[in-house]
């Protein structure tokens, strides 16, 4: 590899490894040690996108002209940064292939092209997995991209016997068996898995490239097929898909959940699938759950007793949340409550250099499955908690947030006591100093879930490494939609998810992201206003820097009351003050 | 003498009404007909009931009358509060564009509702005094359906409203007749099954044709699930000023001068129109027309030894294409999904075949949209022409379809002459460069700036197709040298990272060299840097928009089409 190349991995590991170290809870000796590592970081982002510019896009701007050696070290460079157990920036991995892929179908080069098909197809899905659970065109395209790449290189499957080198031919099974990763219809994932497990088990196939680890491929297949398994109870699977999910499920469950001490991370989806096929009813399937709950190791931070103690509640939850029934029996409702306080516990002591990435995925999974009902503790408890453990040095931007709110508000409040009255819980408050300081509240936690949807999507740490591309950034405007979607589906966080819509978008309607929110159907408007303002502040803010220009420069994206405000002296003063400490 | 009538309001002795043989002098006899008015007969004596079914008529009219001119005024007046009270609202809040643009729209609907009042008034007024006149000309009978669904698709998007449009048996699709008169009896009936019909109805739409006495017929139907009517109502459908009354949906606003127009006409056309209703089930609506016709050709000439690949999820439009292209003996494969299309070209490309050209269809259960297929399949083949057959409105798509690749739109429903013509004009514009990139710049000059000599002749090998003249700057101080020269150029390729002068500040010279064409001549960057920040940096100093880099057809073409 090229020395830059060397340079950007070793780069982008470190920034990796002082944002785990800087997560955790926000002490004063941890404010400082997170101050340090935001410089550091900043410092190495820095140099990664002078390494980019200088070298990299430099490289690929003259791609066609470039030696086989270096077009071999951009494919190493690649392939560092993304494989399947390390996802160190699946961007620029993306990037380097897809302009592969546009060189090798320039040159006509086939085999080529079915390998970069294949390579650019892994790039999108993992592109895609920061979004899932999210669900737009943008999203939608992101998925299809994938699938439309592994549809390409898997369709020269009938071309087998004449291509001539096995790893081609490794890229063609491995592109048809990953078109099912990408397809988001259950029905369809099944079809295309049913074809793969005949082809792979064919002979014909077989004998044409008998050095291919068939049996890998069998296994991951009956694996991806076994996914399915929820699905069973409720899709249009026909009585021949249906059985090859079943026959996917034995497979890959059965020998584990047979074992003397089995997995709990086996037996429950060996459970859940007896329970899809109506195998055993609903009450036999919770109280399973619940024993694999209570007999986790209450100390441990293993990943199969994280898996029962974290996991299987929010999967009880969804089960209890979608059966009325369940609902009305007081024994599984105060299950599920003891279930939540024990993962509340759990997550709070989890030690993040254990495993951030896990604890990452489990904070997905409970920012979107989680079911607030009466008894359990609410999102907004849980969710602070996960913000303030997970956002490490965003929080200290956060904090800057929450401050210049609240003396926004308190000036605003002070020159018209009715400003935010469009706010129904506001203005009902008839006594001021109550109104103030629910005001002020209201508005500390705006500016913390302000970018709630960027916990989901776990972005943080590219936003560290380097800039966003062009498509990572259409992405990182998801987050808007993202934060609300999961704060108005809760009663606890409602308030605050039009803040989460529309603190980018302009005030005018003329600009910013994302298109549907309207100002003026917003009874939250006020606060939103105010918040974006504060918002790009903080963001954009820098040491020393004149705060006046830098107001006066993007004004026409706010409120013009607001700017008139920061123009005066005194406070832009007060608000610099803020942004310095 | 002749008997004469008139009413008479009697305090102000105002005459309401009378006839011509009325004379005031000459009163026999006042019938009182309510506490301030009263009935005055003047001439010869007659019979009572003459006068009696005169004064019927007399009442009746004046009644027809006073409910229309109410109606009228309650309809004016309606739109015009809205478009009165819209604008105040606008200039209130006129520095909240969001809410300026909401009232723009809404005075916008208001507006074409009052003018669509207005015209129905003056059709009946031109109807009433005999000065209806009918143009035959030419049409394709493809053209004016789709006009009509045009037209009334956003109403019926509007009400959630299910449309089933089906086209029977088409005889001949080159017909004569008078286009105008046609539309508007077709878009008024299924205008009213719009509103007569109550959110997320069912409206099915057909059309067909019947030979009869050597005359072809265009046979049109619509029915619908909503209110339907009262057989007493049936009855009067075709009177002037009469309107269904409904509880069951809000206020339906008109003329009612509708169906009495739609009949005046069909009679002038010489057609029939019948129609059945049943209140609260709903109501259909049969027209005949006769037409006259010609055996016109469509020159099936620029489809002979093409190869056409069909990707259709729907297999009755699917069928009905590949019927019109084996009728013609022209060569296609057809496929529902885009994974067995991208499969058939992937044979193709495996063979060293041809696909020319690809007819793109609904998708399926494809995770994306059509446009991400387009895209997709135009990248792999930038040699092949992509049709859409669809029933988007072209203009709502054209930006997105022409930057996926697409070079032609067929509307649906479909009729051999626009899916042939469409393919036809298609390929008429794809086969203008000898390298079929689909886009012919001939007459125009571009300047490709570009400091790497491969990446200067691949880029030219790819232009080169297009027919347009290229002239060369290595770098961004020669391309502003040679801008500045007086040379015309239509657009700018320009590269970036450059020495001597880079394309940022290239660009920043251009724009604001003060030559003509400075603010408006197109500059696009080429460029491998896709960092969000910078292809913003790139727009500050101008450009217009970016090309990734390594450069291929695909997306030198994405651009270039829209200069």
């Amino acid at each position: 590899m090229q020395e830059y190349q060397l340079r950007y991995i070793e780069n982008t590991k470190e920034i990796a490894a002082l944002l785990d170290v800087s997560k955790g809870e926000d002490s004063e000796t941890e404010k400082i040690r997170r101050l340090a590592a935001k410089e550091k970081i900043d410092a190495l982002k820095k140099e990664n996108v002078d390494l980019l510019n200088r070298h990299l896009f430099t490289c690929l701007d003259e791609l066609h002209a470039a030696s086989p050696d270096t077009i071999r070290e951009l494919e190493e460079f690649a392939d560092v940064l993304m494989d399947w157990k390390s996802n160190l920036d699946c961007g620029i991995y993306l990037l380097i292939h897809e302009s592969l892929l546009t060189l090798y179908r320039f040159r006509r080069d086939r085999n080529n092209t079915i390998k970069e098909l294949y390579k650019v197809g892994m790039g999108m899905y993992y592109r895609s997995r920061s979004v899932q659970g999210i669900t737009s065109n943008l999203t939608n395209s992101l998925y299809f991209e994938g699938e439309m790449m592994f549809s390409e290189a898997a369709s020269y499957l009938k071309y087998f016997a004449e291509i001539d080198d096995d790893e081609t031919k490794g890229y063609i099974i491995r592109s048809l068996a990953n078109t099912a990763i990408c397809v988001r219809d259950l029905k369809k994932k099944v079809e295309i898995g049913l074809r793969v497990l005949q082809i792979i088990q064919d002979p014909f196939y077989q004998q044409l490239a008998p050095n291919l680890p068939w049996d890998v491929f069998l296994q991951r297949t009956h694996q991806q097929m076994s996914s399915n398994r929820a699905i069973m109870s409720r899709g249009n699977l026909s009585a021949d898909e249906l059985a090859a999910v079943l026959e996917s499920c034995e497979y890959v469950f059965e020998p584990e959940a047979h074992k003397g001490d089995p997995n709990v991370r086996w037996l429950w989806p060996y459970y859940e699938m007896e329970y899809s096929c109506g195998f055993v009813d609903i009450d036999t399937t919770l109280d399973r759950m619940e024993r694999l709950i209570l007999e986790a190791d209450e100390h441990s931070f293993e990943l199969s007793d994280m898996y029962a103690k974290c996991q299987l509640p929010i999967y009880y939850g969804t089960l209890l949340r979608r059966n009325e029934k369940l609902r009305n029996r007081p024994k599984r409702m105060r299950f599920l409550k003891e279930a939540y306080d024990r993962m509340l516990g759990v997550i709070m002591d989890y030690p993040l250099e254990k495993d951030i990435e896990y604890f990452s995925y489990l904070t997905v999974l409970i920012i979107t499955d989680y079911y607030e009902t009466e008894g359990v503790p609410s999102y907004l408890e849980i969710t602070s908690k996960l913000l303030r453990k997970l956002s490490g040095i965003s929080y200290l931007n956060s904090l800057k947030a929450m401050k210049i709110t609240v003396y926004l508000c308190d000036i605003l409040l002070k020159e018209d006591p009715s400003f935010f009255d469009d706010i129904p819980f506001i203005a009902e408050e008839t006594d001021p100093e109550k109104k103030k300081e629910l005001l002020f509240r209201y508005g500390e936690t705006c500016a913390l879930y302000c970018d709630f949807g960027l916990l989901k999507m776990n972005m943080e740490r590219l936003t560290h490494t380097r800039n966003l591309l062009d498509k990572e950034y259409e992405i990182y405007q998801l987050h808007t939609v993202s934060g609300h979607d999961d704060l108005a589906a809760r009663e606890s966080t409602k308030i605050y998810a039009d803040c989460a819509y529309g603190h980018h978008a302009w005030y005018s309607g003329s600009g910013g992201y994302p298109e549907g929110y309207v100002r003026s159907e917003s009874p939250y408007r006020q606060m939103t206003a105010v918040i974006a303002l504060v918002a790009y502040l903080v963001e954009n803010y820098e040491h020393g820097m004149d705060l006046r220009e830098l107001v006066d420069t993007e004004k026409r994206r706010f409120s013009p009351l607001l700017i008139a405000l920061m123009m005066d002296e005194e406070h832009l003063k007060a608000v610099q003050t803020l942004l310095e400490q | 003498m002749k008997r004469g009538y008139a009413v008479i309001k009697v305090k102000e002795e105002t005459i309401l009404y009378q006839n011509d043989a009325f004379r005031k002098d000459d009163v026999r006899e006042r019938i009182l007909l309510n506490d301030d008015t009263e009935l005055w007969i003047s001439g010869e004596d007659e019979r009572y009931e003459d006068a009696m079914k005169l004064l019927d008529e007399a009442r009746q009219e004046n009644q027809a009358k006073e409910t229309f001119l109410s109606n009228m005024s309650h309809d004016i007046r309606t739109p015009m509060n809205a478009i009165i009270g819209l604008t105040s609202l606008a200039k209130n809040h006129i520095d909240e564009k969001a809410r300026v643009a909401d009232s723009l729209n809404k005075i916008e609907v208001a507006s074409g509702h009052l003018l669509s009042l207005i015209n129905e008034v003056l059709d009946m007024s031109r109807i009433n005094s005999g000065r209806l006149t009918i143009n035959e000309e030419h049409f394709w009978l493809s053209d004016l359906l789709h006009e009509v669904l045009t037209v009334i698709k956003p109403q019926m998007e509007e009400k959630h409203h299910h449309l089933i449009f089906r086209t029977g048996d088409i005889l001949y699709e080159s017909l004569y007749g008078d286009t105008l008169r046609l539309r508007q009896i077709f878009v008024n009936i299924i205008n009213n099954s719009v509103k007569y019909t109550n959110e997320n109805g069912e409206i099915l739409v057909s059309f067909g044709q019947e030979m009869q006495d050597e005359r072809c017929y265009l046979c049109f139907r619509c029915q619908d699930n909503g209110i339907g009517m009262s057989e007493d109502f049936l009855k009067k459908i075709f009177d002037p000023f009469e309107r269904a009354n409904s509880t069951t949906i809000s206020r339906i606003e008109g003329t009612g001068l509708g169906m009495s127009i739609v009949k005046k006409l069909i009679e002038t056309l010489d057609g029939t129109i019948e129609i059945s209703s049943v209140l609260n089930e709903g109501t259909c609506v049969d027209i005949r027309i006769p037409l006259r016709y010609e055996k016109a050709k469509v020159d099936i000439q620029a489809l002979k030894g093409r190869n056409i690949l069909i990707l259709e999820n729907d297999p009755e439009i699917r069928q009905k294409i590949a019927q019109y292209l084996k009728d013609d003996d022209i060569a296609y494969k057809e496929t529902a999904s885009f994974s067995e299309a991208i499969s058939l070209l992937t044979d193709d490309e495996f063979r060293g075949e041809k696909t020319d050209v690809l007819l793109l269809g609904e998708i399926g259960e494809a995770t994306g949209d059509l446009f991400d297929v387009a895209s997709y399949l135009h990248k792999a083949h930038p040699e092949m022409t992509i049709v859409l057959v669809g029933d988007q409105d072209w203009n709502d798509i054209e930006y997105r379809a022409n930057r996926s690749g697409i070079e032609h739109f067929v509307p649906l429903p479909l009729f051999r002459k626009s899916l042939i013509n469409g393919i036809a004009a298609a390929l008429s514009e794809h086969d203008q460069g000898p390298a079929s990139t689909g886009l012919d710049l001939s007459g125009k000059r571009i300047l490709l700036v570009e400091d790497n000599f491969i990446n200067r002749e691949i880029a030219k090998e790819i232009l080169f197709a297009t027919n347009v003249t290229i002239d060369v700057a290595e770098n961004g101080q020669e391309a502003l040298d040679r801008y500045l020269s007086g040379t015309h150029y239509d657009a700018i390729l320009m590269d970036v990272q450059m020495p001597v002068m880079n394309g940022y500040e290239a660009s920043r010279a251009i724009r604001s060299s003060g030559k003509d064409d400075a603010a408006t001549i197109k500059i696009f960057a080429m460029t491998a840097n896709t960092f969000a920040e910078d292809i913003a940096k790139a727009k500050e100093a101008g450009m217009d928009s970016h090309i990734a880099k390594p450069i291929d057809i695909h997306k030198l073409m994405q651009a270039l089409r829209t200069i």
